[in-house]
C-alpha cells in the first residue's frame, strides 16, 4: 500500500510517545534544507509556485530515473510551517526511488499516523500540501510524456 | 521606555525586544509563547518562555468555548504564574495568537499582562537568543478566579446580532476578499468550514494587518488614530465589536483598539465568521457578485 521506505517511517512514528514524536518531527524539519536541489543537479520537471493553500512558496523538482522511479527535491519558503517542513523530509525519504504510478497511488491517510492527532488541525492542514504537490508534479510529467512534449 | 510606546493610551501594555532581552531572568515575569505553527516553540524559543497553545490550553476540548476558571487556574499554576506575575506574550504571525492568549487572560482578570512588540519575528530578526531547553518553573499557587468575565471582553452571536441591528460600530478584520464574499477562506489557508461568504451587515472592513508594520510591530499611535479614528470614524465612547474567522486576527485589532488607542468598550466576537457564516437565516451582506 505504501512504498517501503515510507511505511518504515509510518511504523516508527506511530509507536512513538508524544514528546518523542514531536522531537523527531522538529529534527526532521531541521533537515528539510537537505531536500533542496544540489548544485548542478538537473530535473525533468520543476514546479515552483506560491499557492493560496500554503503560507509560502514551495518548489517541487522531479527527476525520473530508470524503471520510472521518481527522485524529488523540494525548496520551501521561510514562512512554511514547521510541520510542513518535517513532512517534506519524510516524503523525500519515503518516496524517493518509488515508481511514478506508486507515488500517485499513495493515500494521504498516513499523515495523522505520523504527526499524531494532537497536531492535525485545521490550521496545520498544509501538512498535506507537499504530498499533493509531489503528485501533481508526477501527473504533469506523465501527461507531458504521453503527449510527447 | 521605548519612545514609540509613550504615545499609546496604555504604554505599559507593551515591552520591546531590548527590554525583554535585559529582563529574561526577572522573577516576577513569565514569558509566554503562543503560535499558529504548532511546533515552532519546539524549534527554539526565548529563554525561560513557556508554551501556551491556544487550542490545547485555552479552549474547552468539547464545547466551542474557553476553559473555565478551574482550568485557567490550573494552567497558570502549571506554568509558574501567580496573580502577581507579569505575563509577557509573544508569538508568530505578528502576534495573532499572543494577542488571543492575552485576551483570554483578560477574561479571567489577569491584568498584569503585556505584549512583546514585534513578537517572535522581530526577536529572531535581531538574532536575540533562542533555546530548545524547556524551562521547569516550580508550580505556583493561583486561586481559582471568581468568574470568567466574558461580558466586558467577548461578544456572543446574539449580542453581535443586536449590535448590528442597533447599527453600532463593528470592524471586520479579515482580508478584503473574505469581506466581499469573493472567497470563504483567508489567503494562504484552507477553507475552515463556512457555508456562506460575505460580512455582517454594517461592518466596516479594516484588515488586521493595517495596524502592523512589516516587521510585525504595531504602527505608531498617530498612524493608528488615522486608521481607526479618522478613516473608520470610531469615537472614544463607541461600543465596538471586532471579528474575523475564529477570533485570533480580531484579538490583534481588539488589543490595538483597547490598549494602544484607549477605546473603553471593545469586544471580540470570537465565534466570528465560522459561526456567523453558518447560522441559519442570519443576515449576510456581500459586495462581490
Amino acid at each position: 500500500m505504501y512504498p517501503e521506505a515510507l511505511n518504515d517511517l509510518i511504523e516508527l512514528f506511530e509507536h512513538l510517545p508524544e514528546q518523542e514524536r514531536r522531537e523527531n518531527l522538529v529534527t526532521l524539519s531541521d533537515s528539510a534544507k537537505r531536500c533542496e536541489p544540489k548544485e548542478g543537479e538537473t530535473f525533468d520537471l520543476e514546479d515552483v509556485r506560491k499557492d493560496e493553500e500554503c503560507t509560502d512558496t514551495v518548489g517541487i523538482f522531479l527527476r525520473v530515473g530508470e524503471d520510472d522511479k521518481a527522485h524529488f527535491a523540494v525548496t520551501l519558503g521561510p514562512a512554511v510551517q514547521t510541520l510542513t517542513k518535517a513532512m517534506t523530509s519524510i516524503l523525500c525519504r519515503g518516496l524517493n526511488n518509488t515508481k511514478l504510478q506508486d507515488v500517485l497511488d499513495v493515500p494521504a491517510d498516513f499523515v495523522p499516523r505520523i504527526v499524531g492527532a494532537e497536531l492535525v488541525r485545521l490550521r496545520s492542514q498544509t501538512v498535506y500540501y507537499v504530498l499533493s504537490r509531489m503528485k501533481t508534479a508526477v501527473k504533469m510529467f506523465m501527461d507531458r510524456r504521453r503527449a510527447g512534449i | 521606555m521605548n519612545p514609540k510606546f509613550s504615545a499609546y493610551a496604555h504604554p505599559d501594555a507593551l515591552v520591546d525586544t531590548d527590554w525583554l532581552a535585559a529582563h529574561l531572568t526577572d522573577s516576577d515575569i513569565r514569558i509566554v509563547e503562543s503560535n499558529e505553527d504548532l511546533l515552532l516553540y519546539d524549534t527554539g524559543h526565548i529563554p525561560g518562555a513557556v508554551h501556551i497553545d491556544w487550542r490545547r490550553d485555552l479552549n474547552d476540548e468539547t464545547v466551542r468555548d474557553y476553559v473555565g476558571t478551574e482550568g485557567f487556574s490550573a494552567l497558570c499554576r502549571k506554568n509558574g504564574i501567580t496573580p502577581e506575575t507579569t505575563v509577557i506574550f509573544y508569538g508568530d504571525k505578528s502576534n495573532w495568537w499572543a494577542c488571543y492568549a492575552f485576551w483570554v487572560f483578560q477574561l479571567f482578570g489577569h491584568t498584569k499582562a503585556k505584549m512583546l512588540d514585534g513578537g517572535r519575528a522581530k526577536w529572531t530578526a535581531e538574532e536575540k537568543p533562542l533555546t530548545r531547553e524547556v524551562p521547569k518553573h516550580a508550580e505556583t499557587s493561583y486561586p481559582v478566579p471568581a468568574e470568567r468575565n466574558d461580558s466586558a471582553f467577548r461578544a456572543y452571536q446574539g449580542q453581535t446580532l443586536e449590535h448590528m441591528l442597533a447599527k453600532k460600530p463593528m470592524v471586520d478584520v479579515r482580508s478584503p476578499k473574505e469581506f466581499s464574499g469573493e472567497t470563504t477562506h483567508m489567503p494562504e489557508y484552507p477553507q475552515e468550514g463556512v457555508l456562506r461568504g460575505g460580512h455582517i451587515p454594517g461592518a466596516k472592513s479594516c484588515p488586521w494587518a493595517t495596524a502592523a508594520n512589516a516587521d510585525g510591530t504595531f504602527k505608531s499611535a498617530d498612524e493608528l488614530k488615522q486608521i481607526y479614528s479618522v478613516n473608520l470614524g470610531f469615537q472614544k465612547d463607541d461600543d465596538i465589536i471586532a471579528y474575523c474567522r475564529i477570533g485570533e486576527r480580531s484579538s490583534h485589532t481588539w488589543f490595538v483598539l483597547k490598549y494602544l488607542l484607549g477605546y473603553e468598550k471593545v469586544r471580540n466576537y470570537d465565534g466570528s465568521w465560522t459561526e456567523w457564516g453558518n447560522m441559519v437565516r442570519t443576515p449576510v451582506e456581500k459586495s462581490f457578485n
